[in-house]
């Protein structure tokens, strides 16, 4: 680690050079690499009724998405959800949110890193002569431990740490390109596949005769949010995207559409080509065995998916990367955590203390993971939890700011609101925010019904973490359950300003001028 | 084994609909508005923070054109319109003093205001200021209103002697504790 960091006392401020496109390629890459993981999980576990599945929860999604929209574009920091909870709710809040959403990002990189390696090993028999499956070993109690997949998952996390350590830019342009190849491969695939090998007969067949029981069905609904987790990622390169209030609206609306359309476009596309137990025998490359039925391009299509999976879910990892230190960046800017954690690095200005610590936690995850029988189920069962609760706060953190901050100007606003007036001030309801905030809180309950690790490492993980949080504010003097003082109008402004959101910087001045006239 | 060709209408209408949906939204999220610079975004906010507008008629022409002007200008920030009638009242009566026929000249140009601004939809409200000059009467209704801007469209041959509105909007330019927009149509 160098040791000529800057000052954390001077603040460095994090570089805008994301673009439109970078943004939408920091949600995608993340949320579009999903699908690799979860169709044939989903598809395994909901049964004909696979799309339904995907549908309920990416409506849910769509809601978070739309509160997303709204707060990032409001608020446009680093700090994404942790920082809308913070902000709506206090610094506790912000804490129980930031520690969860940490915990998905730390498995993002570990889960995504081993998928990836998962994917490259679809190549592994070309090579060697032998699947992967071959060099798995039992030590002792421990089953089907397999070190070699293992190192190339670590060496994986060790060139996305090296990439991010070197800065947003380039990592950011690394995600554009992965992601427009993926984007084009993927919209092949459907365009290709719904053409020559959909039969909508097979759909209705497995509908009608392969139905999931409620168990089954709810199983699968709360693992097809997995298929959505990932939006957080452009709140989280908001303090690094050029004129966040108007590309972040814009970015997050599209990434919201696009991947709700590809998550249905897929199950869809697998119900009507092949039969469920396919893509359940195939979790690790449901989309490579998708594309490989698809007639004349098939043989060429299946190791091309293989590729172009092993790409998206490294830039997905590097995804994880990117958020986990952001997070931590900020948390520590609001005296979460500690400024150590502030620091960036003089010539990159990238966080780079974050970066090497919650990187070497993702290692550590891997680690352990592997020397369970299934490293990807035991991530993949984890996943859900952090972001079921970081969102179901950022939910309530929205509902709770248009009381508590109706002077911030909101570039974008959430649809459904009803106009009422509040401690003599006019107030638009979020009602879907509401609708929201009951759907994700639904899934959570899901998730935590029938993940049985997720139940008790994700709490495990809050209750490790608020150790550390109590430890902290206690040594600095800080309430641990209430506030510190803060300034946010100050704060909006300057944040504005940095935005170069010149608009709403007027109008946010103008507001806060009515404010102290009607004081007056 | 190859898999079988499988071509179904609705897949391909499907696919269609995918590539559309797909492509356009693409389309419009790379189409972001223009940056504007900070004195853009300061003259253009200057004139949104106009949320209750003042307009003095007397039901002539070149009033009503303020009214119109006035409901473009606050047309986008759905301000709310606070339409005047200013009842000059003789010094040799009383300021209550009944006035008939003056008063329902004023209902009459006050209705036909109301007309203009219920065409484009914002909030309105009418009143009847009783003042010894129009001027200030204007003032006190803007002080009483708190508006954030008085628009006065004004008779466009003024006399060379001393006339009602040339009066009015000399007072107002130098008393109107707000911002003052006149509109002087062409002769």
């Amino acid at each position: 680690m160098p040791n000529n960091l800057e000052n954390p006392g001077e603040q460095p401020e994090l570089r805008r050079d994301v673009t439109v496109w970078g943004s939408f390629m920091w949600g995608f890459a993340d949320v579009g690499a999903n699908c690799f993981l979860a169709l044939g999980l989903v598809l395994g576990a909901a049964q004909g009724a696979g799309t339904l599945a995907f549908a309920l929860a990416g409506i849910v999604y769509i809601m978070i998405g739309l509160a997303y929209t709204e707060l990032a574009s409001a608020y446009p920091v680093a700090g994404g959800g942790p920082y809308f909870a913070l902000r709506g709710l206090g610094d506790f809040w912000g804490f129980v949110a930031g520690s969860a959403l940490l915990l998905d990002y730390t498995i993002d990189i570990a889960l995504f890193a081993t998928a990836s390696a998962g994917y490259l090993n679809y190549f592994f028999p070309f090579f060697t002569g032998h699947g992967i499956e071959e060099f798995a070993l039992n030590l002792g109690p421990l089953k089907q431990v397999n070190p070699l997949w293992c190192l190339e998952a670590l060496t994986i996390i060790a060139i996305l740490i090296w990439i991010n350590i070197r800065g947003v830019k380039e990592s950011s342009s690394l995600n554009g390109i992965i992601g427009a190849i993926v984007i084009l491969t993927e919209g092949a695939l459907v365009v290709m596949g719904l053409v020559l090998a959909w039969r909508p007969e097979l759909v209705a067949h497995q509908w009608k005769a392969e139905f999931p029981t409620l168990n089954q069905f709810m199983y699968g609904s709360s693992l097809a949010i997995i298929s959505f987790i990932g939006l957080e990622s452009i709140s989280q390169a908001a303090q690094e995207t050029r004129r966040p209030a108007s590309i972040i609206p814009r970015t997050s609306i599209a990434l919201i559409f696009s991947v709700f359309v590809f998550s249905i476009a897929f199950s869809t596309l697998g119900l009507g080509v092949l039969d469920w137990r396919i893509f359940a025998e195939n979790e690790g490359n449901p989309v490579a065995v998708l594309a490989k039925a698809i007639p004349y391009i098939g043989i060429i299509a299946g190791p091309f998916t293989a590729g172009v999976g092993a790409l998206i879910l490294f830039i997905s990892a590097n995804t994880g990367v990117m958020g986990a230190s952001r997070l931590t960046y900020s948390m520590s800017e609001f005296k979460i955590i500690s400024p150590w954690f502030h620091a960036v690095h003089p010539k990159y200005h990238t966080p780079i203390r974050t970066i090497w610590v919650f990187s070497l936690i993702a290692i550590i995850q891997t680690l352990l993971s592997f020397l369970t029988p299934s490293a990807m189920d035991t991530l993949a069962n984890m996943y859900a939890f952090g972001a079921t609760l970081g969102y179901t706060l950022v939910f309530i953190a929205l509902i709770k700011l248009r009381f508590s901050d109706p002077y911030t100007p909101r570039p974008y606003k959430i649809p459904l609101n009803l106009k009422i007036k509040w401690r003599g001030q006019k107030v638009e309801f979020p009602v879907l925010g509401v609708i929201g905030m009951i759907g994700v809180s639904l899934i959570l309950f899901e998730v935590i019904l029938t993940h049985t690790i997720g139940r008790i490492a994700g709490p495990a993980w809050i209750l490790l973490c608020f150790i550390y949080y109590a430890w902290y504010r206690r040594k600095e003097g800080h309430p641990i359950f209430r506030s510190v003082e803060r300034d946010w109008e100050r704060e909006q402004i300057r944040v504005l300003e940095s935005a170069e959101e010149y608009e709403l910087l007027e109008q946010y001045k103008l507001a806060l001028a009515e404010k102290a006239k009607e004081k007056r | 084994m190859t898999p079988e060709v499988q071509l179904s209408y609705l897949g391909i209408l499907l696919a269609i609909i995918f590539s559309f949906s797909l492509g356009g939204v693409i389309w419009w999220m790379l189409r972001v508005p223009r940056a504007i610079s900070h004195e853009v975004a300061k003259a253009r906010v200057s004139v949104s923070s106009f949320k209750r507008i003042l307009v003095p008629t007397l039901g002539m022409p070149y009033s009503e054109k303020g009214i119109e002007l006035a409901c473009r200008l606050g047309h986008e920030q759905k301000a709310e319109l606070v339409l005047t009638f200013v009842l000059e009242v003789p010094r040799i009566l009383p300021l209550n003093a009944r006035l008939p026929e003056a008063e329902l000249k004023a209902q009459e140009a006050l209705e036909r205001a109301k007309e203009i601004v219920s065409l484009h939809g914002l909030e309105v409200k009418t009143h009847i200021e009783r003042a010894r000059e129009a001027g200030e009467g204007i003032i006190r209704a803007a002080m009483d209103h708190g508006v954030d801007a008085i628009v006065l469209g004004i008779r466009p041959r003024l006399s060379l002697t001393q006339d009602m509105l040339g009066r009015t909007t000399d007072i107002l330019l130098r008393k109107a504790p707000c911002e003052v927009i006149i509109d002087k149509p062409a002769a």
